[in-house]
């Protein structure tokens, strides 16, 4: 009686420890819905809203196919977003990559670029990750000054070359892919 | 009359435009986020801190031999498991002169997850979504499938050369001040000038 007893308490323990767990991964996922994700779909909306009520968006696109279209302009979209000084001022919070994205990808829906550009553009957007975020990102690491010293300028350095890189293998594995 | 009745009509039009663009937003990705979020929260925390912990010192140690597990298997692990921006903190277990490497590979790896794992930065979740909506658009659900998975491998592999590239420029950097850092372990201080 004894073990059978210690056995249910055992199981009702493990169940409620999973349980709740569940429920509260799904309290985080909804919090970070309403914090994070809502309000930045808010925004992107009036955005593409305004801009494609007013045609500006169409001409936008204009500019953007030429650069979007062929493997080149992308390659120098990478190395604009990725230029050390443009860099650092482009990352926060993503949004600069998050607009350029969005705006190509009604490009996408129009099909006025192919999918087979969709990969190496994700590169091309974004060479600039985390570039306003490497003295933080170093301290997250318990880096010492002297590496956040080095570590700025190499990152950013780094990034005018595997940015292109970046661009050149997803463009070359998008038809591997079968795009 | 008929021209303030158009105008309004205009002026609400822009917004309309908006609003509909939203509601595909919210039809579109937040149901299948938030069961995916939900259901990778819950592994994470079963799973738990000590271990990722256990794994990262594993994985930290230093040598040509072992940079895919520097700048592969533990940018993908920091990332899954701490997210924009706690993965950073992986780099803690890294020598100083690796560190530079580590934030430039896990901190590349936070957007090509996004289509299958969008619990590592919902709120950088367009970087990928704003593409990956307009493809849906305009080739079909199964071609953003294929995107998703391409952008997840084709991460892994630039965040090797990313971790790589940044390696060899911080060496090199490293070594243009007159103290190097053999020089100030030698010298007892154990701390970079």
């Amino acid at each position: 009686m004894k073990a059978f007893t210690n056995f249910l308490e055992r199981l009702g323990r493990g169940t409620g420890k999973v349980v709740g767990t569940l429920y509260q991964a799904g309290r985080d996922s909804v919090d970070q819905v309403v914090k994070n994700i809502l309000p930045f779909m808010a925004f992107i909306s009036f955005v593409i809203g305004i801009i494609t009520a007013t045609g500006v968006g169409s001409w936008l696109a204009h500019v953007l196919r030429p650069l979007a279209s062929n493997p080149i302009g992308l390659i120098v979209m990478s190395l604009i977003v990725g230029f050390p000084v443009l860099s650092p001022v482009l990352g926060p919070g993503a949004v600069i990559a998050q607009i350029i994205g969005t705006l190509l990808g009604t490009t996408f829906a129009s099909k006025a670029l192919p999918a087979s550009i969709a990969l190496p553009a994700l590169f091309a957007i974004n060479p600039q990750v985390g570039c306003d975020f490497i003295p933080v990102g170093l301290a997250l690491g318990e880096a010492e000054p002297y590496t956040v010293e080095v570590g700025v300028p190499a990152v950013l350095t780094s990034r005018l070359i595997t940015g292109p890189i970046a661009v050149i293998l997803a463009y070359f594995a998008s038809f591997a892919f079968g795009f | 009359m008929d021209a303030v009745v158009a105008s309004a009509v205009w002026f609400i039009g822009l917004f309309q435009a908006g609003a509909k663009y939203f509601t595909g937003l919210v039809t579109g990705i937040i149901p299948l986020v938030i069961v995916l979020m939900t259901a990778f929260n819950a592994v994470i925390a079963l799973i738990g801190q000590e271990r990722v912990d256990r794994f990262a010192v594993f994985a930290s140690r230093p040598g040509w031999a072992y940079t895919p597990l520097r700048y592969v298997a533990l940018p993908i692990v920091a990332v899954f498991f701490l997210t924009n921006p706690m993965a950073y903190t992986m780099g803690r277990f890294l020598p100083e002169r690796l560190k530079p490497a580590f934030y430039d590979s896990a901190v590349s790896f936070v957007h090509p997850p996004l289509g299958l794992f969008p619990h590592v930065n919902p709120g950088e979740l367009f970087v990928w979504a704003g593409i990956a909506l307009g493809v849906t658009t305009g080739y079909g659900a199964a071609t953003t499938a294929r995107l998703a998975v391409a952008y997840l491998i084709m991460g892994v592999v630039v965040i090797f050369i990313r971790g790589i590239v940044t390696e060899r420029i911080t060496a090199a950097l490293w070594k243009a001040p007159a103290q190097t850092p053999e020089t100030v372990a030698v010298a007892g201080e154990g701390e970079a000038p």
